[in-house]
């Protein structure tokens, strides 16, 4: 019998993904579990397993190809009966389009030949929404509403049963919030013929990236408060241990500092570890302290999540930032490592940059940056010594925290870092 | 403490019971007569079984030489009352014992008696005082009485299916599809039936469309309506076989009370606000001015259908365990037991003219269906009224045969909010009377294919 294996859904709110490599061939005789195809998705490259046993018999997308959640990705030939419910499956997926050169081919599904118009909403309404599931459960008479009102429908949140959408949502929804749409905004430079340029797709990294970035910017307000925190006795304790850490097959940072002194912090200040939902005019607090360590990879910003930093020892941060370097570094960072974030610290400074404005990973409160380590003159008991300087940039949501719950917030982490002894102390 | 008390067990207590035993709640029900209530004993099913009976004997009187059934000597044919309602009988028995069964099953405590309401969480039943989280009152409703001194003249609704023997003159009181189903099922069988209308509207809650056809079809059944006539007494105006309407004396032997029913308000210590019509005064969900007391069904004077009963009861019980929803009534279909059947569900087209709505109405006709030709069927329509902009469905209407079924699938419409793309895009077998829906969709969005 023939089987169709279609893109499944390999995490929250992921609807497409480029085709990076295929790792076998049709004929290739396969087991539950090898890996048929590498694929990149929002923000991580993986593999997608076989769910069945069998020999290949078909491929469905060339490497660089965009396919979208549901397509056909392969076709098993399991046991050894011949089966046409299949094939008519695949005839109905291959009517792929290639959309020139230079663009990437998109596998598309045929329509319904509908003659009467139809009434399901285009696949359009679809398109990312990273919080929610892709495709939201909806009356016809809903996606009709949320289409020509320009409503996303997957923003919505339903009445019905099952969270169902239905047409008072999409009017309710609609009432209370004027849909503001930025298409308009997005025009790009025109190039004449004589200015050198070289145009590439983006990745869909960048794609999430650019989206994220422009989320937080649009709902966040920014607000970045500056210091400089005085390190030496960090920077002898660090010394101090650094030996012991690396015989354990672990490297002390500054950041795994940084980090459990944020994770201490925040447990203090819960307005930085918050979020806001305005649709339902809720604070929600988180109890957990997830912190982001935001790395710089060839392929564009990760930010894996350190979980419960608040109750791991230094030792075990510094193996969990080891262990994320290692993996960024490889490309094996997973969607599962980036999830649930409750605060985000970025750590420009190992490459350069004393101050810096970082932006929010939205919907989180806080970002805290860390600038170069230099050395200052600093004045120690009213004279003038060479000190440890730490720059410290963090920005807030400040519809969230306020301004001086920011300070002594920062205060906080600062006093942690200048007396590293206080981080044992709880 | 009982998580839920429920007093009467009626379609909208015994169903909200075994929904409430399914969800874990600790639940007690009390009867004061039998399980079932109205809807299973005296009401539904055996007006059911008793019109099954009279549509057969008038297919066989009027129809069987067309459909090529020979032999049957029409002078001899007669009507059992009696076997009819032993028949009916049998079905209630059935019925009641299968709900007995799944209330046991449902681990639902049972208490024969009669409840009185001591407080925002007490009941007072046989001596014993029950308290409860919350309390449903389901104790549905009464055709007000109609008086009279003399004995037999005045058969009441729970009285209706009992065996007896029926005068030859039967007139039936009330502007509802109760009174038009019984006196049709009496003209079948072969009586003389008429019906008295307490007001000068016929079932003011359907569809004008619906009432209108609906009397050509009575004009045509030779059954006189008499409206604006509210019996409340038949003192000086009924004697020796003759009932005096005004200027007209009409003959007749028996009265059926089929008037629209009024709550049955259980006994209670503490004030339960009922509204101007004497029906307990409900917010939307049911909920009375008592924030833990409820009441479902007939009592709260929103409708008086089981199946809108047992849906308020259901929304309730999910209610006190946190699970909120919207109960729409408009979604829910409104039967008339006719000859032919008629049904309806959401707005009706006043409904939709008053707000405001840019619609359209789609038709198709039964006597274009072949299936319903095949059955000697060439009464009733399907029509679809729809909104212009989306193509919502906003109400359906129709008259067949079997229309109180048909209504199902506009039922799935409405609670879809469906528009007529999605009826015309839904293909109905053939040959089906259900393909008129699917002709009216066509109708609805360019044109009926059979039309």
């Amino acid at each position: 019998m023939k089987y169709i294996f279609k893109f499944p859904d390999i995490g929250e709110g992921l609807d497409e993904g480029t085709i990076v490599e295929w790792q076998i061939k049709k004929g290739q005789t396969i087991n539950v579990g090898d890996s048929l195809v590498t694929m990149e998705t929002d923000k991580v490259v993986t593999d997608i397993p076989s769910p069945k046993d069998g020999v290949i018999s078909a491929t469905f997308g060339k490497v660089g190809e965009t396919i979208n959640v549901g397509d056909a990705l392969v076709e098993i030939e399991i046991e050894e009966i011949e089966g046409k419910t299949a094939v008519e499956e695949n005839n109905k997926n291959e009517k792929v389009k290639e959309e020139g050169a230079g663009v990437v081919g998109t596998l598309e599904i045929a329509g319904n030949s509908a003659i009467l118009a139809a009434s399901s909403e285009g696949e359009s309404e679809n398109k990312k929404n990273n919080n929610k599931p892709k495709k939201a459960l909806a009356t016809p008479v809903a996606r009709a509403m949320a289409k020509d009102l320009d409503i996303d429908i997957n923003k919505v949140t339903g009445s019905g049963p099952a969270g169902r959408v239905m047409k008072d949502d999409i009017l309710n929804f609609s009432k209370e919030k004027p849909n503001v749409s930025s298409n308009s905004l997005l025009s790009s430079t025109n190039f004449s013929d004589n200015m050198e340029i070289e145009v590439e797709p983006m990745t869909q990294i960048r794609k999430t990236i650019a989206k994220n970035m422009t989320q937080s910017k649009h709902n966040a307000a920014h607000m970045t408060i500056f210091e400089e925190v005085e390190v030496s006795e960090l920077d002898r304790i660090r010394k101090k241990f650094k030996q012991e850490f690396t015989e354990k097959g672990s490297k002390l940072t500054y950041l795994a500092f940084v980090v459990k002194a944020t994770a201490m912090a925040l447990k203090q200040f819960k307005s930085l570890n918050a979020e806001m939902d305005i649709e339902k005019g809720n604070m929600i607090y988180k109890k957990y302290y997830n912190i982001g360590i935001a790395v710089d990879t060839d392929k564009g910003l990760m930010v894996p999540v350190i979980r419960n930093a608040d109750r791991l020892s230094i030792f075990e941060i510094s193996n969990k930032i080891s262990e994320y370097s290692e993996k960024a570094r490889n490309g094996q960072i997973t969607m599962e490592d980036m999830k649930d974030g409750t605060f985000t610290i970025t750590s420009y400074g190992s490459i350069g940059g004393i101050f810096a404005v970082p932006v929010i990973n939205y919907p989180q409160a806080g970002i805290l940056g860390v600038g170069r380590i230099l050395k200052q003159p600093i004045v120690k008991n009213d004279e003038l010594a060479v000190g440890l300087v730490m720059p410290l940039s963090l920005s807030v949501d400040h519809r969230i925290a306020d301004g001086g719950e920011t300070a002594r917030f920062i205060n906080k982490i600062m006093s942690y870092l200048s007396e590293p002894v206080s981080l044992a102390m709880g | 403490m009982y998580d839920l008390i429920i007093i009467g067990s009626g379609p909208a207590g015994y169903v909200s019971a075994i929904r409430a035993g399914q969800m874990g709640l600790k639940t007690a029900i009390i009867e004061k007569n039998v399980i079932g209530g109205m809807c299973l004993n005296w009401g539904c099913i055996p007006s059911k079984a008793i019109m099954e009976s009279a549509k057969l004997f008038n297919k066989i009187s009027k129809d069987s030489g067309r459909f090529g059934v020979e032999g049957i000597d029409k002078k001899a044919l007669s009507f059992n009352w009696d076997k009819a309602i032993k028949r009916s009988d049998g079905i209630v028995k059935k019925l009641t014992t299968g709900v007995g069964f799944l209330l046991k099953k449902n681990g639902i405590e049972i208490v024969e008696g009669e409840a009185k309401i001591l407080s925002n969480n007490s009941i007072l039943v046989n001596n014993r005082t029950m308290e409860a989280k919350n309390i449903m009152i389901s104790t549905g409703s009464k055709s007000p009485e109609i008086k009279s001194s003399i004995k037999g003249i005045v058969i009441e609704p729970k009285e209706a299916f009992k065996s007896r023997q029926l005068g030859n003159n039967i007139v039936v009181v009330g502007e509802t599809p109760v009174a038009i189903e019984l006196a049709q099922a009496f003209n079948m069988i072969g009586k003389k039936a008429s019906i008295v209308v307490p007001t000068e509207n016929m079932m003011p809650f359907a569809d004008k469309y619906i009432v209108k056809q609906i009397l050509t079809k009575l004009k045509k059944d030779r059954i006189k309506i008499y409206f604006n006539f509210n019996l409340n007494n038949l003192e000086g105006i009924y004697s020796d076989g003759k009932l005096k309407l005004g200027e007209e004396e009409i003959v007749c032997d028996m009265i059926f009370n089929a008037k629209r029913r009024k709550a049955i308000i259980p006994e209670s210590d503490i004030e339960i606000k009922l509204d101007k019509d004497g029906y307990i005064d409900v917010d939307e969900n049911c909920q009375t001015n008592v924030p833990n007391i409820y009441a479902v069904g007939d009592v709260n004077g929103k409708s008086y259908y089981a199946h809108i009963g047992s849906a308020q009861g259901m929304h309730v019980v999910n209610y006190i365990q946190g699970i909120k929803q919207k109960l729409d009534l408009k979604k829910y279909p409104l039967n008339m037991y006719t000859v032919p059947e008629a049904s309806q569900i959401g707005l009706t087209e006043d409904e939709i003219k008053a707000q405001g709505y840019d619609y359209k109405i789609s038709e198709f006709p039964m006597s274009a269906n072949g299936k319903a030709l095949t059955e000697g069927t060439m009464e009733g329509f399907v029509r679809i009224l729809s909104e212009n902009k989306y193509g919502e469905v906003l109400g359906v209407q129709i008259m067949a045969p079997n229309a109180t079924d048909m209504i199902a699938e506009a039922a799935a419409y409405m609670e879809l909010e469906a528009t007529v793309y999605d009826v015309a895009q839904t293909v109905h077998a053939h040959p089906t009377i259900s393909e008129v829906f699917m002709e009216a969709g066509f109708e609805a969005v360019g044109g009926a294919i059979h039309k």
